[in-house]
């Protein structure tokens, strides 16, 4: 599971001043689903999952996703964002054992 | 089996004492507890809207409320899921939450976005587990309180919550 973390973020390839634009992102995490013994009492462990997830444009939070362990393996995630000034859109994702991975990609007008 | 550094067994039992007595206190002080707590919590959907939304009304938001997600999920391991909202995202109105709950699962609650007005637009998009067939709901909440849902049966073949 080295993979883990890596985080890809996809974006339209030309972007202008004003759009709305949106973007699709995809983290390799497992997502760890609760497991249960035999008798089907929950194991008592700390789950690794992914429960929270940040956007951030031009340094501020624009949207950001709560997410629990109903979410699928490898996470995608799409959202929009107004794209005003060139600057860098952050990615961030954060689990429950207190990783975090982060994707990012300059927004440049074309 | 895999211990944290630098802990010996007797430290670690102790520890996890500990986050058993402040568990046992969080559910007895509840109301702070709850915003603090996991959204998502093994219990059924009923219980679960009732937790997150206080037993408010919703009104029928398939006007404005588009969910788009298979009818059939082969594989209910990856249920490609979105929600668009045709809703204005202004300072004055905007849509504030979009929930993602699918009434079969053990945890119903399965995503929680929170936009704000430099979204642009009221959209989002997820790949989410369905453990069986059921209803998937969007459920919206608008900045001034409204809460708009819509719902729609999404047959799976193989589950894919095996918790």
């Amino acid at each position: 599971m080295s993979d883990i973390g890596k985080v890809r973020l996809r974006l339209p390839s030309s972007i202008k001043a004003g759009d709305v634009v949106r973007v699709r992102c995809l983290v390799i995490h497992p997502m760890e689903r609760i497991e249960r013994d035999k008798a089907g009492k929950i194991i008592d462990k700390k789950y690794q999952y992914i429960d929270k997830v940040t956007v951030t444009y031009l340094g501020k939070t624009i949207a950001s996703f709560d997410t629990t362990q109903s979410v699928s393996e490898n996470p995608f995630f799409a959202f929009t964002f107004k794209a005003t000034d060139p600057g860098k859109l952050a990615v961030t994702f954060h689990d429950t054992l207190g990783e975090t991975y982060e994707g990012t990609a300059d927004i440049k007008f074309g | 089996m895999a211990q944290p550094r630098g802990m010996t067994r007797r430290a670690m039992l102790g520890t996890l004492g500990a986050v058993g007595v402040a568990a046992a206190a969080g559910v007895t002080l509840a109301p702070r507890a709850a915003g603090a707590q996991a959204l998502g919590q093994n219990e059924p959907v009923d219980a679960a809207l009732k937790r997150v939304f206080g037993g408010k009304a919703m009104k029928d938001g398939s006007r404005i409320i588009k969910l788009d997600i298979p009818l059939i999920a082969e594989n209910g391991a990856v249920v490609p899921v979105s929600v668009e909202v045709n809703a204005p995202m202004t300072p004055q109105s905007y849509v504030k939450h979009i929930y993602v709950v699918a009434d079969k699962n053990r945890i119903p609650i399965v995503t929680r976005a929170v936009l704000t007005p430099d979204s642009g637009q009221a959209y989002m998009g997820a790949n989410i587990r369905l453990g069986e067939t059921g209803d998937v709901r969007a459920i919206v909440e608008q900045s001034d309180g409204t809460l708009l849902q819509v719902k729609r049966e999404v047959k799976v073949t193989v589950g894919g919550c095996g918790g």
